[in-house]
Order: structure tokens, then sequence, then C-alpha cells
């Protein structure tokens, strides 16, 4: 129940703030999100964590019965993160808008709760179309969000932001339906309980899709990496999001590298990995591979920006980077990083975008050009900024560390060549790609300290119009004091000590998120290399519409027989009624 | 396929209809259709021209009606009534912009009004 | 590769005799005290209560008592620990830290796990103790040297000075190599934290990023080197890798590489190159000289006496990894060598005192390194032992006239600084550092460095390595006494560094905030307001209180020598961990033998030096290395020498023609760097920010052209008149029912 509430309460609450006056949206934002933060505590205290990896809290109700849609929820601990996650940005995103958002408040607050809602729901959801639902309704407020409190470019930006990723998403959803028509009409119900009826249920369809030949997985693999890629995203289908970041206003930025490129990530942790074994023990390399692209390529770009704003953003491919690279290690230590990284990357990214926003409201630029030196003018900003420099650099001890140690290691270990010594896991990885995306470390200091340098250290320099000597009369930031108010250290210091507290106690998350991957990995393992992984598919190899597959034509022509043949029973059966 | 068409229009209609096969009607209802049709293309006359759409829409009906007493099923007729019902909401309607084009143009003459142009 | 293991095996067997039955023999694991967790504990403790004082905006010396105290205890708990222990080995779990499990394919149960946990033998009490010894005396020092900065400053250095010595306690004492990174890459960042002190200068800023960058060039070796060994071992935690290399030990001095696993043989491989950034070997020891834009006390501590001897800590705790490679000891060796060359040309060309202890350091270290590669551990601990003390003492002196001359550091325009009011004990200090550092005849440097110069002809192939470093020796007691005798004596001349001048600049502006760029600045202020009459300021009581104790402990280091044979105490902490060589392993099957084995009974495949046995002849060799080395020294800077600026070495300058230019240029190793890889990089990069906002981004909005295209192309079809419409659909029926008619023709 608790899940549903925290999808309906945000709802709610955006329904009253449309209805009420202005002047009280904050307030309901406020209240909404935390009263949505508490469920979530409830949550957190009812999940039972001695069973991580089922599926607890859920609810379902029929939706389209006659579809097999059912409106179902529940978590297990990867999901139940990423929401705790959600839930912790939201009232962030709502305290950090007070004195940036003074104009369509009530526009402003209602839309994020409304993507609140949606976030929750895409990682609740356990129903393949309620999760695209979800998925997709993501887009709607963050379109609003970009294209009316954005900066200048903000039109330009909301449009590819929304075009570019839903373009990618409708083909994910047709690998989707696919596996669910797979199921329903391919399949024979031996063994695979579920088959032979239409289902959207992730788990049935998990089964089913696993069901699948090597070739039509390969090709739902390209169908659905066409969406979470797009999302994530990966190298080179990354290009929207340094553009909707720049322009984002800053709640937007910190909810856009927070949690919605997570969606893209867990979307393929939760269907890619375990729906399509063989295809993903396939293609690792090369989803390895462009995920070293971007470590590389993103990390260098970053080295070159200008904007601190666009730094960050670039920084987020390179770092999603060492994400994926973790899923695509294919075993524990890899993928259980990789769910870190999700995480943390939203808290130290999160809290970046957060710090650059503070900077932004006083001096209204985010170049580097103009700004420097604030350490002497804002020591409480400068001290905040370098700590979160330092997690995103994945300096041991906070949080980032760990998660990129953990891909990296998890990259390392996956080598053939190592198979069978007692640390190795096998795979297609292995020592040279460890090695060339850890150069993404060494590139990852560059730029970060790069920025750090050049805005917080160094000579003081402001933008034309500000007294360079610490005397500027108070007037010209608006409400906002030099340094950092009550509010703002507020809304950073929980993102501070979780930082603190995720890079020296990972052990309960870690341990809570291992039952969940380590079912994923023997997933993998188990049903990804078994010879005939088609067993339960009838004619498996006279699949419609694959290109690979030899009998193309002939199965469709048996397809077309079988469609035709069935209305003429029913006309059949009109007419002899008709004789009665 | 094709043949088979043919064949399912000179049928007979089932009892107690005797003499008028299913063409019959059916050669009405492309009659009827025709006739719109060349209408809408060649007149200018607003008033005329939506005379020949309710003459194609009538046509249409003929035909759903003749196929639905062929098969013995009666949501044919069904639908030819919910579409006249519309239609007729729908001729009050065209009739009244046609009226207020009228007043705008003094004129009947579809051609005046190309304001939809991409 | 066959002369590599020719080379490696015969300088195993040969020091090792026959191989020796493998077996059991490191000592067994205890559980330790709890209390041992308070010793990284109690420096995080200070720098939290250091991030509280400066959030409570406390402007007093609090912060520098605190931090004071609280290591303090950390150093009296290590000598606790240090007693408790008796020659065993201990693990102090704090708590759990990463803890990850999975069944693999064959169906055991792996996991990762890496605790807070703290592994405690006689090398890691070696270290702590210098180490927290150190940081208690230098923080002391520093109460006193950063005094001007009172405030937030003052808050912010013992903070980052807290922590680093938490860092450095988590690196020498952690029970894994991940934990052994978190210290690793710990200190990075409070070194970084620390260099950038002044934040306001552009050239310290630019160096504590490049001491993090070129420090995380190293770490990536250190990080994959401790994937490899989690990969080959099942576990990063050294109870179980140095149990687990000790098989192959016996095959290693058996010479017999090609029985031992490539990969085992790679892991020592990558992890130097971390040793090697973090202690600032070739070809990542640019960053070092840069460091000193840091205060002093840091330059003492994390640059001279503690953190870049971490390099030589991790290849001495996983010194049974480095044995079992063929390459491993053999490119130490190298490397060390060349680095201590390279970095005392370059140190005899500078002019910058402090930058001349910096590569003074670098040099030092590089012995240390050398030492490891030619088979004495022991050499090596002994010698970051002295050279902790006797560097730290260097550092402190020269921060001392730093201070005191408004932030002068140029040979050239201080001079007979030990013969002014107050300035003896700073003198003294420098005169017993510099004995040190020259190795002269019965000073702790001269015990040290004879154990490495001995060892390097002993160990057989090593001997050129043995010519590098006594080279080396000499030019380090000729760089070293050129500081000495142009600063401290001969004629009274200083001029005060630019701070005095620089004070006008700073008239406005939040004073609280140490934003002056440097450190001597306050002083400077009270003595230099009226331009040209500027007062030197002799050191205070602290500052004199903690040189004459390092002077002291600098001296007693010698002692230790004579305490228990080979090596001396430091050998005997050393022999009783797991960096001993020979390898425990050897000492039980030879027990009787065990003695002998270090002193080379077995003569036959012993190098010499010039024929002799190079343990007694290299007293006298290296004795008088040192001796010729201060001769020329005396000769060309004091002798004769009127003025500060110039004195008799300027003479030969134009003898050596390019050298010396080159050498003050520092061979232009960083222009080098710069112009191969940074600027290569720089232009990759803007390349790729084009690629992509034009290539990648432009086929995106590409796609998004092609609907426009289309669009604009079918637009003359919406006409907007009616009759043009009604012909297209009515056309597009007819074609409709002329494909069905035809169709039906067809028979489909």
């Amino acid at each position: 129940m608790e899940l549903v509430l925290l999808i309906l309460v945000p709802l709610a609450f955006a329904i009253l703030i449309a209805l009420r006056p202005a002047q009280e949206a904050k307030f309901h934002a406020v209240i909404g999100t935390l009263l949505a933060a508490g469920i979530g505590v409830n949550a957190l205290g009812r999940f039972d964590w001695g069973t991580p990896a089922t599926m607890q809290l859920s609810a379902a109700w029929d939706w389209l019965p006659t579809l097999g849609l059912r409106l179902s929820v529940g978590v297990d601990s990867v999901s139940l993160m990423l929401i705790a996650l959600t839930l912790l940005l939201g009232p962030i995103c709502v305290f950090c808008s007070f004195t940036a958002i003074q104009e369509k408040e009530r526009t402003y607050y209602g839309w994020l709760l409304v993507l609140q809602a949606a976030m929750t729901g895409v990682f609740a959801s356990r129903d393949i179309v309620l999760f695209y639902t979800c998925f997709e309704f993501t887009l709607v407020p963050m379109y609003v969000l970009i294209s009316l409190f954005g900066s200048t470019n903000r039109k330009a930006a909301a449009t590819k932001f929304f075009l570019y990723t839903f373009t990618g998403s409708v083909i994910t959803l047709a690998g989707l339906v696919y596996i669910a028509w797979f199921n329903a009409t391919q399949l024979d119900s031996i063994g695979i309980q579920s088959a032979g009826r239409w289902t959207f249920d992730i788990a049935a369809l998990e089964a089913a899709a696993q069901a699948m030949p090597a070739n039509v997985q390969g090709w739902l693999l390209l169908a659905m990496m066409c969406g979470f890629a797009i999302k994530i995203p990966l190298f080179p289908v990354h290009t929207w999001l340094p553009l909707a970041h720049t322009e984002a206003p800053t709640a937007g930025s910190v909810v856009l590298a927070g949690v919605l490129l997570k969606l893209g990530t867990y979307g393929m942790f939760r269907f890619v990995l375990p729906f399509l074994p063989a295809a993903v023990l396939e293609y690792a390399p090369i989803i390895a591979t462009l995920s070293i692209i971007g470590i590389l390529y993103g990390g260098l770009i970053c080295w070159v920006q200008t904007d601190v704003k666009k730094l960050v953003a670039y920084s987020s491919v390179a770092h999603l980077g060492f994400c994926i690279l973790g899923l695509a290690a294919l075993n524990t230590v890899g993928i259980t990083g990789s769910i870190l990284y999700m995480i943390n990357h939203g808290l130290s990214t999160g809290a970046l975008f957060l710090l650059i926003g503070m900077v932004y409201e006083r001096y209204h630029t985010r170049s580097m050009k103009e700004l420097g030196g604030l350490a002497c003018k804002m020591p409480v900003w400068a001290t905040f900024m370098v700590f979160f420099t330092m997690a995103s650099v994945g300096l041991p001890g906070l949080n980032g560390f760990i998660s990129e140690f953990m891909c990296l290691m998890g990259a390392f270990q996956a080598g053939d060549k190592w198979g069978s010594l007692p640390g190795g896991t096998g795979g297609d990885l292995g020592f040279w790609y460890a090695l060339i995306a850890g150069l993404g470390m060494i590139i990852a200091a560059m730029y970060l300290l790069y920025m750090v340098g050049r805005v917080v250290w160094g000579p003081l320099v402001l933008p034309a119009g500000h007294d360079d000597h610490g005397h500027d009369g108070g007037g010209s930031h608006g409400p906002l004091p030099t340094d950092l108010c009550a509010r703002e250290i507020f809304v950073l210091l929980p993102l501070a000590v979780l930082c603190i507290a995720l890079g020296l106690f990972p052990k309960p998350v870690i341990k809570a998120l291992e039952p969940a991957v380590n079912n994923v990995v023997e997933t993998i393992n188990a049903t990804g290399k078994r010879p005939d992984a088609a067993s339960g598919v009838k004619a498996m190899n006279d699949l419609p519409g694959l290109p690979s597959s030899a009998d193309v034509r002939h199965v469709s022509d048996a397809d077309v027989s079988v469609a035709s043949s069935s209305p003429t029973v029913q006309w059949g059966g009109a007419l002899s009624g008709g004789d009665k | 396929m094709g043949t088979d068409l043919f064949m399912l229009a000179q049928a007979g209609f089932p009892e107690p209809m005797g003499g008028a096969t299913l063409a019959h009607y059916l050669l009405i209802s492309v009659l009827m259709f025709a006739i719109g049709l060349i209408g809408f293309l060649t007149r200018r006359n607003l008033i005329v021209m939506f005379l020949c759409t309710e003459l194609m829409f009538q046509a249409a009906g003929i035909a759903l009606i003749a196929f639905s007493r062929f098969h013995l099923e009666h949501s044919g007729q069904t639908f030819v009534i919910f579409v006249l019902t519309v239609a007729a909401a729908e001729a009050a309607m065209a009739l009244a912009l046609v009226v207020l084009l009228f007043r705008k143009r003094e004129s009947l003459d579809a051609d005046e009004w190309t304001e939809m142009k991409g | 590769m066959t002369i590599a293991s020719d080379i490696m095996g015969s300088i195993l067997h040969g020091a090792l005799g026959a191989p020796g039955a493998s077996g059991a023999a490191l000592p067994a694991i205890e559980a330790g005290p709890w209390w041992v967790s308070l010793i990284p504990a109690l420096p995080l403790l200070a720098c939290i209560l250091c991030g509280v004082s400066a959030a409570m905006r406390i402007k007093s010396k609090l912060p520098a008592w605190i931090t004071v105290g609280c290591l303090g205890v950390s150093f009296a708990l290590t000598a606790a620990m240090f007693q408790q222990l008796a020659g065993g080995r201990s693990v102090t779990i704090a708590w759990e830290w990463i803890n990850v499990a999975w069944t693999d394919s064959g169906g055991h149960e792996r996991s990762l796990i890496a605790n807070f946990g703290f592994y405690v033998d006689s090398l890691t009490c070696l270290w702590m103790l210098f180490v927290t010894g150190l940081a208690t005396l230098i923080a002391l020092y520093a109460s006193e040297y950063m005094s001007h900065d009172v405030g937030t400053g003052y808050c912010r250095f013992f903070a980052a000075f807290g922590l680093f010595v938490f860092s450095m306690a988590c690196l020498v004492m952690g029970d894994n190599l991940i934990l052994l990174y978190l210290g690793w890459e710990g200190v990075g960042l409070c070194s970084y934290l620390l260099i950038g002190y002044f934040y306001k200068k552009p050239s310290a800023v630019a160096a504590a990023k490049k001491a993090f960058i070129m420090n995380r060039i190293g770490d990536l070796g250190l990080a994959l080197g401790i994937f490899l060994a989690f990969v080959q071992f099942g576990s990063v935690e050294y109870k179980v890798i140095l149990e687990a290399a000790q098989p192959w030990l016996a095959a290693a001095q058996a010479g017999h590489f090609d029985e031992i696993p490539a990969t085992v043989q790679l892991i020592p491989i990558l992890l130097m190159i971390g040793a090697f950034g973090k202690s600032a070997q070739l070809p990542l020891y640019v960053w070092l000289p840069d460091a000193m834009e840091g205060p002093t006390p840091v330059s003492a501590l994390i640059h001279a006496a503690t953190m870049v001897t971490a390099g030589v800590y991790l290849i001495a705790r996983t010194y049974p990894l480095f044995l079992v490679s063929e390459y491993a000891l053999p490119i130490v060796a190298w490397v060390g060598a060349l680095t201590a060359l390279v970095a005392a040309t370059i140190g005899m060309a500078q002019f910058d005192i402090k930058r001349i202890m910096a590569y003074s350091t670098v040099s030092q270290l590089g012995y240390m390194f050398a030492g490891l590669g030619v088979l004495t551990s022991t050499g090596a601990a002994f010698h970051v032992f002295t050279h902790a003390f006797f560097k730290a003492s260097l550092f402190l002196s020269c921060g001392a006239v730093m201070h005191g001359f408004a932030g002068q550091l140029d040979l050239r325009k201080l001079s007979g600084v030990g013969f002014m009011k107050g300035w003896q004990f700073v003198a003294i200090a420098m005169l017993v550092g510099c004995l040190n550092l020259a190795g002269f005849p019965f000073t702790a440097g001269y015990f040290s460095k004879d154990m490495i110069l001995a060892e390097a002809f002993v160990t057989p192939h090593m001997a050129p390595i043995g010519w590098i470093l006594l080279l080396t020796a000499g030019l380090t007691a000729y760089y070293t006494f050129r500081v000495f005798f142009r600063v401290f004596v001969g004629p009274k001349y200083y001029e005060p560094g630019d701070e005095v001048h620089a004070h006008s600049d700073h008239g406005h502006g939040d004073h609280g905030h140490g934003e002056h760029g440097h450190d001597a600045h306050g002083h400077a202020g009270d003595h230099g307001h009226a331009a040209g009459e500027f007062h030197p300021h002799a050191p205070g009581w602290a500052i004199n209180f903690v040189l004459l104790t390092l002077t002291v402990l600098s001296v007693g280091a010698a002692g230790l020598y004579f305490l228990g044979d080979h090596g001396g105490w430091v050998g005997k902490m050393v022999h009783a961990s797991s960096a001993n060589y020979p390898p425990i392993v050897d000492l039980a099957a030879h027990s009787g033998e065990a003695a002998d084995a270090h002193a080379h009974a077995d003569h036959g495949a012993h190098g010499s030096f010039l024929g002799m046995d190079p343990h007694k002849v290299m007293y006298y060799v290296s004795g008088i290395v040192g001796f010729v080395g201060i001769a020329i020294a005396f000769a060309l800077h004091y002798v004769g020498r009127k003025t500060a600026a110039t004195a008799n070495a300027d003479k030969l300058v134009p003898l050596l023609g390019p050298i010396p230019k080159l050498a003050q240029g520092k061979w232009f190793v960083d222009e080098v760097y710069d112009l191969l890889i940074v600027k290569p990089l720089h232009l990759i990069s803007i390349v790729f920010a084009y690629i992509d906002k034009l290539l990648v981004d432009g086929l995106v909005n590409a796609f998004g052209w092609v609907p426009r295209g289309v669009g604009s192309g079918l637009r003359p079809l919406q006409s907007g008149n009616l009759h043009s419409y009604a012909v297209q659909m009515a056309g597009g029926v007819a074609v409709l029912l002329l494909i069905v008619f035809l169709a039906s023709i067809a028979g489909l």
C-alpha cells in the first residue's frame, strides 16, 4: 500500500497546488514531498531486509483484464533504494527552488510533484505497460520544467530532450510488447506458467523472454537499448543531455542527473540483463566499449568546457559510463557497484548541480571566465563544492569510490583469461577494459580539479557589476546573503552526510543489493549459456520477421493462414445462428 | 477471391425477399455515390457540394443495409441508424457554417476560401 | 627475458642459498586489542573538531592544541601497540566495510571482503611510530608557524593535518589493499588541500592539481594491481595474499620463474606504478618539487617524512609478491637509482633552498627504492626512518628561515644566518641535518645509506646501481653543504622576501581568511610597515623546541644501528615482518643459518666492491665520498666568499657548457611532458568537443531535419482549395480501387 501512496500522494498534492492560490504552492509542495518521504521511510521500515531479492510491499488491481494489464506494484531492494533516492531528492528540489522560482509557482511545483510520482511509478511498477507509462510520463513534467523555467535556449533544449528520448523509448516499447506477444502466442505453456495468454507481468515475461532464441534476443536487445541507452545516456546518443542540463532550472538538473538518467540504467538492470541473457553475454563487450568511449570522450570534453554546468553535465556521460561498464561486467561485484553508482551519482552530481545553481542565483553566470576564487567570498559554499567534487572524483571514504572501484573491479574480473582463478568470474572484458576505463579516473581528476581550481581557488573573479572586494551592499543577490543561507546548507547537508555514510558504511547497502544481483547473475550464467535456449518455443527457428531466421517466409504464411482461418469459424457460427 | 465476390453479388437474398438480388442494391448505391462524387468535384456552390456529400453518405448507407439484410446480421442496419443521426446533426452544423461563410464574403463559391493553404 | 630471469634468479639464489622447504612460517594472526582503532580515529576526531572550530569561527590556537593533543595520544597508543606486539601479528577489525559475496560457476563461495581492519606487525609499528611521532612534533611547530593565519585558515590547516594523519594511519595499518588504497588517495587529498593552502596563488593551485593528478596516474596502477591481486588470490587481505605467495618463493629462489604464473608476476609491476607516483619516482616525480608551494610544515611532514615513503611501505608490505616476480625488483632498483641521480643533478643547480630539499627528498626516495630493489628491505626501511627525522629537521629549519625572512628562500640573498641573534638553534639543526643527509661518518644517515650501498655491491648483477648510488652520494653531500655554506655561514647578509613588498597590495580584503598568499605575511606585516626597515624574525619556543627534538632524534637514530645485528633495531623490526628478506619461509628451513643467510656467508655468488667485501669496505668508501662532496662545497661556496650572491662556483659554470642551465631548468622534464602529453591531450579534447557538437549532435539534428524536409516537400499539396482536396481524395480512392481490382484479377 505504501507504494501506491507514494505515487498518489504527490499527484494529489499536485492537484491541490493547481487548485489553491499561487502563494500557497511552495507550502503544499513542501508538505507533499515531506509526506511522501515519510511514507518512504515507513516503507523502508516495513520492507523485509532478510529477503531483499523478493518483491515486497506488493499491490495489484486489474486494469484491462482482457489484455492482461494489471496495475501492479512491488519492490525489491534495488527498486526500493532508487525510490528512496527519488524521495530524498524530492524535498531537496522543492527547498532549493524557493528563491530561484518567483513566477508561475503553481505550474512549477505542481509539475515537480507529478514528476516525482512518475519516477516513483517507474521503480515500483511490476507491469511492463505501467512501467512504460510512467517511464514516458516523466517526459511531460520535465518538458514543462525545462521549457518554461530554463535559461535562454530552453525551448530547443526541451524539444530535443522530449523528441530524442521519446523516439528511443517507443522502440523500447515495441520490444517489450513483442515479448508479451511472444509469451501469449509463441510459447507452449509447458514449463512456463503464464505462457499462452496475454500478460504484461514483469516476472512472467522474464521467464518467457529467456526462452527466446539468441538471435531474437539480439534484436530485442537492440530495441530495448534504443530507449535505455538514450536515457542513460550512452556514448553516441548522449547529446541531448548537456543541452538539457545546461538549460534546465536547478531542480530540473538535480532530478535529471539524480533520477531520470537512472531510469535507463534501472531499465537495463531490470529488463535487459535478466530478460535477454544470451544476447547480453554476446553483446556485453560492445556495450562495455561504448561505455568506455563515453568515459574517455565525455571526460575529455569536460576538460575544455567553460560553462560549469555543462562541464558537470558532460561528467554525467563519463560517470554513467562507469555505471554501464559495471553492468556489462555481468558479475556480482560489477553489477552491485553499478547499482551503487546509480545512487551515488544521484547524490554527488545532484549536489554539484545544487551548488552551481546557488552560485548562478547570486551572479547569474556559470562561465568559468567570469567566476573564480569564490573560496574567499563563500567559504561554506567552497567547502561543500570541494567535498562533493571529491565525492564525484571517487575519493575513497566517500560514496563515489565504492561504486567506481567495484565497477572497474567487476570489469577486470570479467576476463576470459582468469575464469579459473579464485577471484575471476570469466567473461569477455578483463584487463584492458579496466585499464582503459581506469584512465577515466585520471581524466575525472583532471576536469573536476580544473573546475575547482578555476571556480573555487585562485584569485577572486566576479562578473561585471559585482564588487570584487567583498562589499556587495546586500542588494545584488536579492534576498540571498553572500555565502550560503541556512536553507541552502540544510539542503546540502543530508546529501553530504549520505556521501560519507555510504562511503564508510556501505556494507548494509551492498548486502541488501547482493541477493537481487546474484539472482540476475545466476540467471545470466544459467540461461544465457544454455545450448538450447529456446526449449519451450513452438517452431523455434521459424519466427516471423527475423532477417537472420532462415524460414521467415514460410512461417509468415502459416501465420496468415491461422489468422484468416479463425474469423471464418466465427462467420460460420453467425450464419448458423441466423438459420435458427 | 475476385470471382467469389461476383458470385456473391449475383446471389439472391434469403427468403422472403424474392426478385431483387444484392447486385441491384449495390448498383443503386454505386450510382448514387458516383453522382455525388461527380457533383462534388464539378460544382462550386457550397450548398450543392454539401448536398452531393449527403448523396454519397446515403449511398454508403444503402450498401450497408443491403449487406446487412443479405447476411441476416442486424448490426449493419443499426449502424445506418447511427449514421443517419450523425448525418442529421452534421447537416445542421454544415448549413449553419455555410450561412456564416456566405455572410462573410456574400458568395457561395467554394474557391473563394483558401485560408487553409499550408 | 632470459637475461632478466637469469639476473633475478641468480640474485635470489645467490642470496638465499638452496631453495628451502616452504612452510607456514609467518607468525599466527591474533585478534588485536580494540584500542588500536583509536590510533587512526584520534586524528580523525581532531579533524572533525577543527571543522567544528571553523564553523564556530574560533579565532585562537585551539585547533592546534586539539590536533597536538590527539596526535600525541595517538603516538602514545602506537608506542603501547609496539610494546604489546612482541614480534607477532594481529588484526583489529573496527567495522566491516566492503563485503560482496557470490557463488562462482564452479559452485565455490567467493567474496570480496575489505574491512576497516588494522593489521599490526612490526613493520606497521615501525612506520606508525615515526608517522605519529613526527606528526605530533610538526603539529606543534605548525602551531607557531601558522599563527599569522589564526581563524578559518588555521582551522582548515589543522583539519587537513588531522585528516592526513588519519589517512596515513589507514594506509599503513590497513589490513587489506583497498583500505591501503583509501589511505593512499586520502593522503593525496590532504596533500592537495595543503599544497593549495594559499589558494589565492595560482601557482599553489596549479601545484596542488598537478600533485593530485600525477598521483592519480600512479593510483590507477595501484588499483589495477589490487584487482589483479584479488583475481589471483581471491582476496585483498594481507593475511591471505602474503600466505598465498609463500609457495612460489621456493621457485623464485631456484630461479624457476617459468613455474610462477604470469599474473602473479604482473601484480607487483602494477603495484609499483602506484608506488612510483606516491613516492615521486621517475617518471612521475615532477609533482613533488612543485608541492613546496604548501606551508613548510606540510612539506616537512607530508612531502618529506611520511606520505612520500608510502611507496616504500607498499613495496615492503607486499615484498613476498615482489620477490616472486622476475622483473619487479630489478625495475624498482633501476628506477630508484636513476631517480636518485637525476634528482641530485637538478638539486645541485637550484637556488631555492626549499626546492633543493625537495629534490634531495626525491633523490633519497630513489635510494630507498634502490635499496628495496637490491634486496635490502632493512636498509630501505632504515633509510626511511633516519630520513624522516633528518629531512623533517632540514625542512623545518628552512621553514624557520623562510618564516623569519619574509618568505626569502633564495640562497643568493641570504648569508651567515647562523651567526645572527636567535638563529643558533636553527643553524645547529640545519648542520646536523646536512651532515646526516651528506652521509657524514657516524651519523644516522651514514649508516642507513651505507647499508643500501653495500648491498647494491653485494647483490649480484647490481653493481651498476651501486656505482650510480655512490656517485649520487657525492653529489648529495655537495648540494647539501652548498646550502649550508651559502646560507648559514659566511658574511652576514639578507634581503627580505617578497612578502614585505607584497604587503602594500593587501590593504583591503578580509584578513581573517588567509588570503594573502604567503605564510609569513603576518609577521612581515608586523615588521615591515616602513619599506626597507625589515628585521628578521627569529623563531619562538615551539619552533626551537621541535627543531632541537628532531636534531636529537636524528642523531639518536644512529644508535639504533647498534641495537642488534643485521641492521640494528630497524632490522629486527623488518625481519619480524613480511618485508623480511630473506623470506621467513627460508629462515624456517635454515634456522641455524638464518643469520648467515643475511650476512652472506655464501660468498661465492656474491658481488664485491673492487674485489673487497662491500660490507666492510663500504663504511670507508661512502665516508670518503661524503667528505669529498663536502670539501668541494666548502671550496666552491665558502672559501673566499665575500657576498651572498656570488661564490667560487660561479667561475666553474662556463666550463660546463649548457649543463648547468639544463640542470637549473630541471632538465626541462615538465616542459617535455607538457609538450608530449598535456598539449596533445588538450588538443584532442578540443577536437572531441567540436566532433560532439558538429558530428554527433549534427547527425541527431540531421535526423530532425528529415521530417521537416519531407514536410516542406509535400506542403504545396495543402493548397487550401476545397476542390483540389476533393480531387486528391477521389484520385486516392481510384488508385486503391484499381489496386484491389488488379489484385482480384491476378487472383491474389
